[in-house]
């Protein structure tokens, strides 16, 4: 029965690479044949997503190999972990495939484009359902390279060129060190079998170089999900079609974060690294945040967006929350799809906030009292959902959470607002707060068993768990309090540093003579330009 | 110093120069009412040659299409050597070719295209490695976007201060120019003069610019600014209309000017050579040459190719007369795009007329929707309004409030979900249920709603006798003033798609990128008034007992027309308003199946609606694209005849407005004429210049403020229209001809009008415009020769 699941999950990204191949022929204008496959392949791919699925409650989890010896490169794992992200991709893969067909229409290169989207997305399924270390570093691999395909659609644009070659170091610096980290990991283990390491990383089994593994392995993350400082191609690459930031932001994206999560057994054998992940997640989840909101372009503020939310996410692993890293995962990518894609609305939005008159502006009285009511509202629901089970790190993360619940009661408190919007706002925040601790439930719920629990925290875990409440709550409070200081001249060069990323970006360009007239590396050329 | 014997120019001088720089950049109006702009409206004082001159020097643009365009049309035959015979001999320049083989012969030669001249951004990247001119233009637009946004960003850029002491602001801050290698930027804004016109003063003086060189100088640093010194005209353009002025684009030149002076002083000693060439030539007056003068000649000859063919058109047989009061009368907007659904609703039943007018209908209103604070201002952007209208009245007024509650609810959550921390608690909560989104969307099931808002009304109601005289010039304007059906539709048009920046430029450009319902609903009103008709009756426009209006909207994306009969007491009209629902569906199901043949993907009629709701659509209609003549004269004069949706179509009948000293005349001329005139131009623009005068690709549009689109990731704000606009990606829709304006008038009643307005007789002295005088027989009969001198038109047959 497993052969027959696995055969049947695999044929989501063989039918994708099929497509591809169809493509070779039919690169060009209004690619019919291309059109044909690629439609197809989206249709196999949630098909065998569901498949996988349907292994995984009747047979799994389990890693199914081709055979032993070499052949065992060609092993695939379906658990918890790896069916949700395949589901997750070939929705939004399918998604984006059938949005790609209209929306490129007349384009003269359009069928090269549906091939590469179809070859990047066969890479994503196969980098998740993965189980062993050579499939994942091949699968991870070839992630980057396919999308750097995508991302030179427009090759002749200096910007698309300019952003694709940052893009392009950064990956490869990533993939050095998930290879330094898969070769500690094989060597120190004795196998290449992840579920085999996992388990034995599980019963504590810390062979040499492990801590450097999961060094690596967090290093590797941090390039791959554009975390501060090395985050500032992600907010360049709009120099290529709208499908594929869609893709980009909702699919490649979260490679980091879920390789942190496919590792987690390892993870957690190196308190240090994990420590080092909350505070460079924190960080890049803050600024990003903030950098977000002095962005006057869409896609550029969705793009800040992105980099907050995978530094979020990565704090969550650094702080053992795996599940809800795998719950923040799969959210924000639904949602990131459907902003980008939807991203022509942004007129009609901006024109909209102005015609029921002015914004009720929250006091800081009334920022205070909506504080004290959502902590209120935390506690109650809280106890609902019995927080003796809970680890003080996701009480911790739930408090953040509420705090920005808080600003939705703030907007209903100001003195200006009408009851009915009060009303509305308390409605809202007790929605939000629930479905919230709804699917923290559910995510929890579901994993257990195949991703390992919270660990008490030390001491060290402790004055992190503080620092990150602690930091939060005071943007959170900042950020209610937003009209009444945000005008004042001592903001405008915050604002002007913030909205810039700190300037890492800058330093980075100038590093690499980004901005040189000169012709720049081979690296801006696509695979088969 | 070497530059101590040189006069430097005047403060005035400098003024003058900056003013008149402006003056050369077109208007950009935010998205959110955006209506086509002529982007040589700073040249129209000059022909095509000279502007192709010009903006070949400062900007590297072409004014025409590329040579093997216009060899493809001699090859097959659509030009032929009749049309470049005359289009040579039309030719003023004295530096024409000598006949038509010498023509011939310079066409076929291939043109050297020459860059524009460089600024001292260009020399120093040129010198140092380093690419000034795009870190140039990716600073000035983070500023920029930041200092337009109309609320896109949530914590937005410090509000109140001029455009020069924003950016001041923000560049002493902002380290990017410095950590790219400019260095002391910061401080060289800092230590600036508070002023824009000292700051210009000081650059001038450290550019070593004399006066003859900043008038070129000055225009090239705004049109390289792009859409950003377009929207800066544009508030000029608001301003100077209230009867006020602006000065943002002039701060905007002493932006960029400073970059200059910066980069000048930091490479100086490299470029100072090159620079004194650049600025030499500056000073030299723009003159035409050879190859301009025959782009213009070949594009000359494509123009009179397309005349021949509408000529011909025009010249079929008119259909028979018939006097018998019509059953129903359909007024729609002289849009090209109503031209297909009236030939389509006049086709379902010889007793249906149409009529072609201004979508606004004559009412020049500032209007606020249903729950809204918003003036909307409903009217061509070359008026100021002349009343003030809303959709909220007493009885309506809980419901106003409820729906505001609703949108302020709506939008606390929008800032919960962007706001720093909270968007984090968001996504958690809410994000799964996008996937419910996104299966709407990906399948369509999310429709633009039809503008429904409760019927609209004067606020104030202006007196009876202002409604009155506004009635009576609304109908002569309409050439409508007797033979009235029992029922009259007045049908403005806007277009229904989804998540489209672009949907208000394919609204009505009339009503100021708005749909044109609001104005048609309050022109039903007007007119179904009894005192209104009372007074009508008085001033000799009897409208009949029995006659009804009703205002309705044609969608021009799924050619669905949407009846207001809600506003009326239709009690006695029931079955007319039925039987005109069936018509109106039939001629829908018509013109759906005509504009498919035209539109990618759509294999037929039916698709035409799915279009609409389709968020990845980039076509969902051709909007104007191919429009290419206007025509003012009795619908005789046109109707049974295809004009494929490339004519606007004006009612007008001389023999009335000739009593009234040819005031309508006038009105259209100055109206709706340059109204079209700027549609078709924007058009042309942007199929000719689209690196310069077009939106760049929808695939890249990053919108910015909620006023404009980006290509990319930033850089320029981008006016104009986007490739997939005028290009299906195998050919151009759009053929860039400048329009042919048909008038059925006496040439010396038009000639007359010319004569008395300087700016509209510019526009066909200089042929931005063709002009021709109609016979009483329909015809194309004269042709306009510029100087207020007319000539027989061609006769048909030397094709």
């Amino acid at each position: 029965m497993q052969i027959a699941f696995t055969l049947l999950t695999l044929t989501g990204p063989l039918a994708l690479i099929a497509a591809f191949a169809v493509s070779r022929f039919d690169p060009g204008l209004r690619p019919e044949r291309t059109h044909l496959a690629a439609a197809v392949a989206g249709i196999v791919s949630l098909v065998a997503a569901i498949s996988g699925l349907a292994g995984l409650l009747l047979a799994g989890p389990f890693t199914w190999a081709a055979g032993a010896g070499a052949l065992q490169i060609l092993s695939l794992r379906l658990d918890v972990l790896s069916v949700t992200m395949f589901l997750l991709v070939s929705f939004i893969g399918a998604v984006v495939v059938h949005y790609s067909r209209n929306y490129l229409d007349g384009d003269p290169q359009q069928g090269r484009f549906t091939g590469w989207l179809c070859l990047t997305l066969a890479a994503v399924m196969l980098l998740v359902l993965a189980g062993n270390l050579v499939l994942l570093v091949a699968a991870w691999i070839g992630t980057s390279l396919f999308l750097h395909n995508l991302l030179l659609h427009f090759s002749q644009r200096p910007g698309a060129a300019r952003a694709a070659r940052k893009k392009f170091i950064v990956a490869r610096l990533g993939d050095a060190a998930l290879l330094v980290a898969v070769l500690l990991l094989g060597a120190g283990y004795g196998t290449i079998d992840i579920a085999q390491i996992l388990s034995a990383a599980h019963d504590g089994l810390m062979p040499a170089g492990s801590l450097w593994a999961a060094g690596f392995l967090a290093l590797a993350a941090i390039l791959k999900s554009a975390q501060f400082p090395t985050h500032g191609w992600l907010t360049e690459v709009m120099e290529t079609p709208t499908p594929v930031s869609a893709l980009l932001h909702a699919g490649v994206i979260n490679a980091g974060g879920f390789l942190l999560i496919r590792f987690a057994d390892v993870m957690l054998l190196a308190p240090g690294v994990l420590a080092g992940l909350v505070m460079i997640g924190g960080f890049t989840a803050l600024l990003g945040g903030l950098a977000m909101l002095a962005q006057p372009a869409v896609k550029t503020s969705l793009a800040w967006s992105t980099i907050a939310q995978m530094g979020f996410m990565i704090m969550q692993c650094g702080l053992a929350l795996f599940s809800l890293a795998l719950l923040h995962i799969v959210a924000h990518s639904l949602y990131k799809a459907h902003a980008f894609l939807n991203s022509g609305t942004a007129v009609d939005a901006v024109a909209s906030l102005k015609r029921p008159g002015p914004i009720a502006i929250p006091s800081g009285k009334a920022v205070v009292r909506s504080f004290a009511i959502a902590l209120a509202i935390y506690a109650l629901i809280g106890f609902a959902f019995s927080y003796d089970t809970k680890s003080p790190q996701a009480i911790a993360l739930g408090a953040i959470l509420v705090f920005g619940v808080a600003y939705l009661l703030a907007q209903g408190l100001a003195d200006a607002a009408p009851r009915a919007l009060t009303r509305r706002m308390a409605v809202y925040a007790l929605v939000t707060s629930l479905s919230y601790f709804l699917l923290h439930t559910v995510a929890s719920w579901m994993t257990s068993g195949t991703l390992p629990l919270t660990p008490d925290p030390g001491p060290l875990e402790w004055v992190l768990i503080v620092l990150a409440v602690a930091s939060f709550g005071l943007v959170a409070f900042a950020q209610a309090l937003f009209p009444l200081w945000s005008d004042h001249p001592a903001a405008a060069g915050l604002r002007v540093h913030l909205s810039n990323g700190l300037y890492a970006n800058a330093v980075f360009d100038r590093m690499i003579g980004n901005w040189s007239t000169r012709p720049l590396l081979s690296a801006n050329q696509g695979t088969d330009q | 110093m070497t530059t101590m014997d040189i006069q430097r120019p005047d403060l005035a001088a400098m003024e003058a120069a900056a003013d008149a720089a402006a003056r050369q950049i077109p208007p950009l109006w935010p998205l959110t009412s955006s209506v086509a702009v002529n982007p040589y409206l700073g040249q129209v004082g000059k022909t095509l040659a000279e502007t192709g001159s010009l903006l070949g020097r400062i900007g590297g643009v072409s004014v025409t299409m590329p040579r093997a365009w216009y060899q493809e049309r001699m090859a097959s035959g659509l030009i032929t050597d009749a049309d470049l015979s005359a289009a040579l001999a039309s030719c003023r320049d004295a530096s024409r070719p000598a006949d038509l083989e010498a023509l011939k012969h310079l066409a076929s030669e291939p043109v050297a295209q020459s860059g524009p001249l460089a600024t001292v951004a260009d020399l120093a990247a040129k010198a140092g490695g380093t690419d000034w001119p795009a870190l140039v233009a990716e600073r000035v637009g983070i500023w920029a976007a930041g200092y337009f946004d109309a609320g896109q960003a949530l914590w937005a850029a410090p509000r109140g201060n001029s455009a020069w002491a924003s950016f001041r602001s923000f560049a002493t801050h902002d380290l990017t120019l410095e950590i790219a290698g400019l260095k002391g930027f910061a401080r060289l804004v800092a230590e600036a003069p508070d002023t824009p016109e000292a700051a210009i003063a000081r650059a001038v003086d450290s550019l070593d610019l004399n006066e003859a060189e900043l008038p070129g100088y000055f225009h090239q640093l705004l049109f390289e600014l792009g859409g950003w010194a377009q929207f800066a005209r544009y508030q000029l353009w608001r301003a100077e209309l209230n009867g006020t002025s602006d000065r943002t684009i002039v701060d905007l030149l002493a932006i960029r000017l400073i970059l200059e002076e910066a980069l000048y002083i930091q490479y100086r000693s490299a470029i100072a050579g090159e620079w004194a060439d650049v600025r030499a030539i500056h000073a030299t007056p723009v003159q035409t040459e050879l190859p301009g003068i025959v782009d213009a000649i070949l594009q000359e000859a494509a123009e009179r190719a397309a005349q021949r063919d509408l000529a011909a058109v025009l010249a079929d047989a008119a259909p028979r007369k018939d006097v018998s009061r019509p059953s129903l009368q359909a007024a729609f907007c002289i849009d090209v795009r109503s031209e297909v659904f009236r030939r389509a609703l006049e086709s379902v039943d010889p007793s249906i007329r149409t009529l072609g007018f201004a979508g606004f209908f004559g009412m020049t209103v500032s209007h606020k929707g249903f729950a809204s604070d918003v003036e909307e201002l409903r009217l061509p952007v070359l008026l100021n309004p002349g009343a003030h209208s809303c959709s909220s009245d007493a009885s309506s007024g809980s419901d106003d409030l409820v729906s505001r509650y609703a949108a302020r609810s709506k939008r606390a959550w929008g800032r919960f979900k962007l706001a720093a921390v909270s968007s984090f608690a968001f996504v958690e909560a809410m994000g799964p249920v996008y996937a419910g989104r996104i299966i709407r969307d990906a399948f369509g099931l999310r429709k633009a709603g039809v503008p429904n808002d409760p019927a609209p009304r004067f606020d104030p109601e202006p007196d009876l006798e202002t409604r009155i005289t506004m009635a009576e010039t609304v109908l002569r304007a309409m050439s409508l003033t007797e033979g009235f059906a029992r029922l009259i539709l007045l049908a403005g048009h806007g277009a229904s798609v989804v998540n489209n920046p672009f949907a208000s430029g394919l609204h009505c450009g009339a009503c100021g990128g708005h749909s044109g319902e609001v104005n048609a609903r309050l022109l039903a009103r007007l007119l179904n008034e009894r005192e209104v008709r009372k007074g009508l009756a008085a001033r000799g426009i009897a409208v009949p007992e029995d006659t009804l209006f009703v205002a309705a909207l044609h969608d021009t994306t799924t050619d669905a027309v949407t009846l207001y009969d809600q506003d009326v007491d239709a009690g006695a009209h029931r079955s007319d308003i039925a039987q005109a629902r069936k018509w109106l569906a039939a001629a829908g199901r018509m013109a759906n199946g005509e504009r498919a043949l035209r539109l990618p993907h759509a294999a037929d009629g039916s698709a035409i609606a799915r279009r609409s709701r389709d968020w990845a659509e980039v076509r969902p209609e051709w909007a104007l694209a191919g429009c290419k003549a206007f025509i003012a004269a009795p619908r005789e004069d046109t109707s049974g005849r295809d004009l494929k949706g490339r004519a606007f179509l004006h009612d007008y009948d001389w023999h009335q407005d000739s009593k009234n000293g040819f005031s309508v005349l006038e009105l259209i001329l100055t109206a709706p004429v340059v109204v079209a005139s700027w549609i078709s131009l924007q058009y042309y623009g942007s199929t000719v210049a689209p690196a310069s005068f077009g939106a760049g690709s929808k695939l890249l549009h990053n919108v910015v403020g909620g006023i404009g689109v980006l290509e990319g990731n930033g850089g320029t704000l981008r006016g104009g229209l986007p490739v997939q606009s005028v290009h299906d990606g195998e050919a151009h829709v759009h053929e860039p001809l400048r329009l042919s304006v048909c008038i059925r008038a006496p040439r010396e009643a038009i000639a007359d009008v010319l004569a008395k307005h300087e700016q509209v007789r510019t526009l066909f002295d200089n042929r931005w415009l063709h002009l021709f005088a109609m016979s009483e027989e329909g015809g194309l009969a004269w042709r306009y020769d510029g100087d207020l001198n007319w000539v027989p038109f061609e006769s048909v047959a030397e094709a």
